[in-house]
């Protein structure tokens, strides 16, 4: 049998520790790669927090699609990085036509996020960082309460849900599974108020829903309002010039103004071609309804365009640039329900129709709660909406006023400025 | 203080997914394939690089190698890693025969698989039941192990729990606690053993995942194939305590002092039995820590790992 050797003539290893005072001050920003909206209102946060300390160094942990937004912008993204498991793929593989149980994937990525959190560890470790700023950043705040021993940084943690709640279709044994996870979380969160410096919901206390944690829980509400700082929502970015120059907008992007113009969008997911699909077979019917109807159904870059079979008048695009601009100048959206698309549409002050994720209890309760209070947007049932309700909805909210309450425009400033004391 | 809901039992028929796949793993094998000693066939996986190499032995055959699922991706992004699924679950054969899951058989496998993933020497990291494979794995072939790492070692030193003491071949006129630890409530109920056994694996409070996972790969295997391993020669004490003896390479044990299904006092006798061995006790801590707290024990075979040189002693 060989013996394994070891060199004797490798270079030394070296290792460097900075002298406090003559450190940088150094963030580490975790930002979910879970839908598409975190990125965007994350490097909003960044960027008010260099004004507010303009030395501060920022780190990313980032991966897809996370870390597309971030080279595009060309921050720093952290070496470690490229050993993230990918969060965004066991999503789409949990999901499933219109359908995903966002609790169960949650839990369902249980491994990943060990075994992030262990790239995490090693970052930090080596890192000298003064902070950690989590953005549902769920691996991180679990195992930091869970081995509290392991914190070496100050700590903000954001969400803009806090409560795991059961759907209907999980029965008795999600409602148990929802408030156990609760349960754990209320207790780590009480026994360890040091592992949070700083807890922001990103939005106002009435964005909360009216749920308790489970049974023999506290309220959601009561207990966030206690243990969480708000910062209203963060669009990532200011729609009031956008809304201002509607008019020469629909100009530049080619849409007259006889036009009645729908755009139907998914995100960037494979998740989506079901309602996709079931919207453009409303269009017919809806174009009988509503004068000059034009509609834009846009695939992502998952969704073959052509697998669509869109019937004459449905433009299928695969990628449409600056999204937002669109979605700002159209007549209607129809979108699924994730938080950030429906807020831009509520920021952009225009009428939509979205359709939660069957089982998605974020979007059907978390999300549609805080939509409820600004009154935007019409809540969509897919199972109960076949093409012709579609249609009929579509007619209905296309001409609907709009008196939503104004989306926030200072949250990156207020969510920065909570945290700006760590540094 | 906030009281967790009872646990409510998730029973046969109302699993949320009616047919549960894997769930996505962190990291995919490199390589996977099968040892074969006298016909029979051994399922491995091989991910990573770098030495030591780590060799995840199998615990009983109740489950799998996915049992060590949160310390694979960790790991394999220094070392190369080896898991295996024991003889009777996951891929590897089911050969009908009690004899064939004599721990001698188990740990021969051990070696064989070392041959076929040209590992010439491991740091093995060994769970419960598995402790023993290890023993005479280490002390027969001292060549090939340059650490040991035994995680709550079912091993015939020391004190059991109280109360394991049903026989497991009668017919019981009772089901309730470790009765169900009976060849004819195996073949009743499965998957009600499973749950029961996953609940004394995981005292800690919230583990309603772990228990979930591992009755979902108890049900991978099958209560027939359980009984023959029931049945088949492990060490005695005067084995044990000889093997331990021999041991002369570094060693950790890792024992939970809740541990509801050997109880503690195995990994404790285990440390004081193998010269030189550290002790490191999880106040709180169950059966399987390596699946409920994966961030310190991981943390703590990284530290113990450090500390072993790749030389051969």
């Amino acid at each position: 049998m060989t013996a394994v050797t070891v060199s004797r003539t490798a270079a030394p290893t070296t290792r460097t520790w900075t002298r406090s005072l003559s450190r940088r001050r150094r963030a580490l920003y975790l930002s979910s790669p879970i839908g598409l909206g975190h990125a965007q209102r994350d490097v909003a946060i960044a960027d008010e927090l260099r004004l507010l300390q303009p030395d501060l160094e920022i780190d990313w942990l980032a991966q897809h699609p996370v870390s597309d937004v971030l080279e595009a912008r060309g921050e720093r993204i952290h070496p470690l990085s490229a050993e993230l498991a990918s969060e965004s793929a066991h999503f789409t593989a949990e999901a499933s036509d219109h359908d995903l149980n966002a609790f169960q994937a949650i839990r369902r990525m249980d491994e990943i996020l060990v075994a992030n959190f262990m790239v995490f560890h090693d970052a930090v470790e080596a890192g000298e960082y003064d902070l950690v700023v989590g953005d549902e950043a769920w691996d991180v705040d679990h195992y930091l309460h869970e081995n509290p021993e392991l914190k070496r940084t100050a700590f903000a943690w954001m969400t803009d849900f806090v409560g795991w709640l059961p759907m209907p279709s999980g029965g008795e044994r999600e409602a148990f599974l929802t408030a156990d996870y609760n349960a754990e979380m209320i207790e780590h969160v009480e026994r360890f108020p040091r592992i949070r410096d700083r807890a922001i919901f990103v939005g106002e206390p009435d964005d909360i829903v009216p749920d308790d944690f489970g049974p023999g829980l506290p309220s959601i509400r009561e207990w966030t309002e206690r243990h969480y700082a708000f910062s209203g929502y963060v669009t990532g970015f200011d729609p009031t010039p956008l809304v201002e120059r509607r008019e020469d907008l629909r100009r530049e992007l080619g849409y007259h103004a006889d036009e009645r113009v729908v755009i139907v969008t998914v995100g960037g997911s494979g998740v989506g071609e079901a309602l996709l699909r079931r919207v453009i077979a409303s269009y017919p019917d809806a174009a009988r309804r509503v004068n000059g109807l034009r509609m834009i159904a846009v695939a992502g870059p998952r969704i073959d365009p052509a697998v669509l079979d869109a019937p004459a008048g449905v433009e299928v695009r695969a990628y449409v640039p600056e999204l937002f601009k669109h979605l700002a100048a159209c007549d209607l959206a129809v979108v699924q329900g994730g938080l950030t698309t429906t807020m831009e549409l509520a920021a952009a002050g225009r009428p939509f129709l979205y359709f939660p994720l069957r089982d998605h209890f974020e979007q059907n309760r978390h999300v549609r709660h805080r939509l409820a209070r600004y009154g935007a947007g019409r809540y969509m049932d897919y199972d109960a909406s076949p093409p012709e309700v579609i249609a009929e909805a579509i007619a209905a909210e296309i001409d609907r006023p709009i008196d939503y309450l104004p989306v926030e425009s200072d949250g990156a400033a207020r969510a920065a400025a909570l945290i700006a004391p760590l540094i | 203080m906030v009281r967790a809901p009872d646990r409510v039992r998730a029973g046969r028929g109302s699993r949320i997914d009616p047919t549960p796949r894997e769930q996505s793993r962190a990291r995919y094998p490199d390589r996977t394939g099968f040892a074969e000693r006298d016909g029979i066939q051994t399922f491995y996986e091989v991910y990573g690089q770098g030495e030591p190499a780590i060799l995840l032995a199998p615990t009983w055959s109740i489950v799998h190698s996915r049992i060590w699922k949160s310390q694979i991706p960790y790991f394999a992004r220094r070392h190369k890693v080896v898991a295996f699924d024991a003889r009777g679950n996951g891929r590897s054969d089911r050969p009908p025969l009690v004899e064939a899951y004599a721990e001698r058989e188990l740990a021969a496998d051990l070696l064989a698989v070392m041959d076929a993933t040209d590992t010439e020497r491991a740091v093995l990291v060994s769970l419960s039941l598995g402790a023993q494979r290890a023993l005479i794995a280490a002390a027969e072939h001292p060549t090939r192990i340059a650490g040991l790492v035994f995680i709550g070692p079912a091993v015939p030193l020391g004190s059991g729990v109280p109360g394991r003491d049903a026989p497991f071949d009668e017919p019981l006129d009772t089901d309730d606690g470790w009765a169900k630890y009976n060849r004819h409530f195996w073949r009743r109920d499965y998957e009600g053993f499973l749950e029961f056994f996953f609940a004394q694996a995981f005292t800690e409070p919230h583990s309603t995942k772990q228990i979930e996972d591992a009755v979902d790969w108890g049900l991978d295997g099958d209560p027939e194939t359980l009984i023959l391993t029931e049945g088949a020669r492990g060490l005695d004490a005067d084995a044990t305590v000889r093997l331990c003896a021999g041991i002369r390479c570094p060693t950790l044990v890792i024992q939970g002092d809740a541990d509801a299904v050997t109880g503690p006092g195995r990994g404790f006798a285990l440390a004081e039995a193998i010269p030189n061995a550290r002790l490191a006790t999880i106040r709180g801590g169950g059966h399987i820590p390596n699946a409920r707290d994966p961030v310190r024990i991981n943390l703590l075979i990284r530290d113990f790992v450090r500390t072993i040189g790749t030389l051969p002693p």
